[in-house]
């Protein structure tokens, strides 16, 4: 199977908003998805991106086809870019019923310190966050 | 005591903010000066961080005057767009019960609210009853209950061997 990795250029936004979508349908949560492209397009590829993005292209003659090899591909150039600027570590979250994905990080190494520390993720959004904004001290 | 004020962390604080991790923290990664320094203040921050500060009149048992930090950056979620990342947060346990964490939420909520974040997301330990009502009583939701999202970790030794691959 013939793929490529490479940084993400803004004309990719429209693809990476397409496989957001097909994720987050897989996820079993497409209404949570509330940008497009054009917010992609804005937030990281302006002169201070708030994030960076690697994608996997095949050539012409393999397009719709299914990948081999590329989720690890992706994987490997993640961890790469994490060594050359001294990270310590990748953390990353994942819904406890997404088995395929589970074994695929814990065949990589990876931890679940939810089950093992505890950690839970907690979350401020929509009215909570303004509330939380506009109230008097205590 | 109800005097303090917060304020945006600048790189003279840096040897308070390490003191006030280290506090925090049970285990044994501990950051460093340097890169704390560095990755706070250099050309490219990696974190923003405030302090709360008390008068000199009224500093700590061993003499601090700097009380309580806050350390977040920004991060991106494919969703929804930018967050606001709140990665620690603490008050001294001596100057606890005087408003100083509330403000702290407060100053952070505007913040996220000002930069067009879209939400503010943070983790606790679930042992951490004390922090996990404070965050309920002010409308957190708890993601890991509700949607059963697990946090997962890959340390650098695994990491290099992905590497390798």
């Amino acid at each position: 199977m013939n793929f490529k990795i490479r940084a993400a250029k803004k004309d990719d936004c429209k693809d990476i908003s397409r496989m957001i979508m097909e994720l987050a349908t897989y996820g079993k949560m497409p209404d949570e998805v509330k940008i497009s492209h054009k917010e992609l397009e804005r937030d990281g590829f302006s002169s201070n991106p708030f994030f960076q993005c690697l994608v996997a292209e095949v050539p012409e003659e393999n397009k719709s086809k299914e990948g081999q090899g590329i989720g690890k591909s992706l994987m490997s150039k993640v961890a790469q870019l994490g060594k050359e600027k001294q990270c310590m570590r990748l953390q990353f979250a994942v819904l406890d019923w997404n088995t395929p994905s589970l074994d695929f990080y814990v065949a990589k190494g990876a931890q679940d310190v939810t089950a093992s520390e505890g950690w839970h993720f907690l979350r401020f959004d929509g009215e909570a966050l303004d509330k939380l904004a506009n109230e008097a001290e205590d | 005591m109800a005097n303090f004020i917060l304020r945006k962390a600048e790189s003279k604080d840096v040897s308070d903010i390490l003191r006030l991790i280290k506090v925090s923290k049970v285990g044994d990664m501990v950051q460093h000066f340097v890169d704390l320094l560095e990755d706070g203040f250099g050309d490219h921050p990696f974190y923003h961080c405030f302090v709360a500060e008390v008068p000199k009149d009224q500093q700590s048992s061993e003499g601090y005057t700097v009380v309580g930090f806050a350390m977040y950056y920004f991060t991106y979620d494919p969703w929804i767009g930018k967050l606001l990342y709140l990665e620690d947060f603490y008050v001294m346990e001596e100057f606890r019960g005087f408003g100083i964490g509330s403000q702290i939420l407060k100053v952070l909520s505007e913040t996220a609210v000002k930069t067009r974040c879209s939400s503010m997301h943070f983790i606790v330990a679930e042992n951490n009853t004390q922090s996990i009502d404070f965050y309920k009583r002010r409308g957190a939701s708890d993601l890991s209950l509700e949607e059963g999202w697990r946090l997962f970790a890959i340390q650098k030794e695994e990491l290099l061997k992905i590497t390798a691959k």
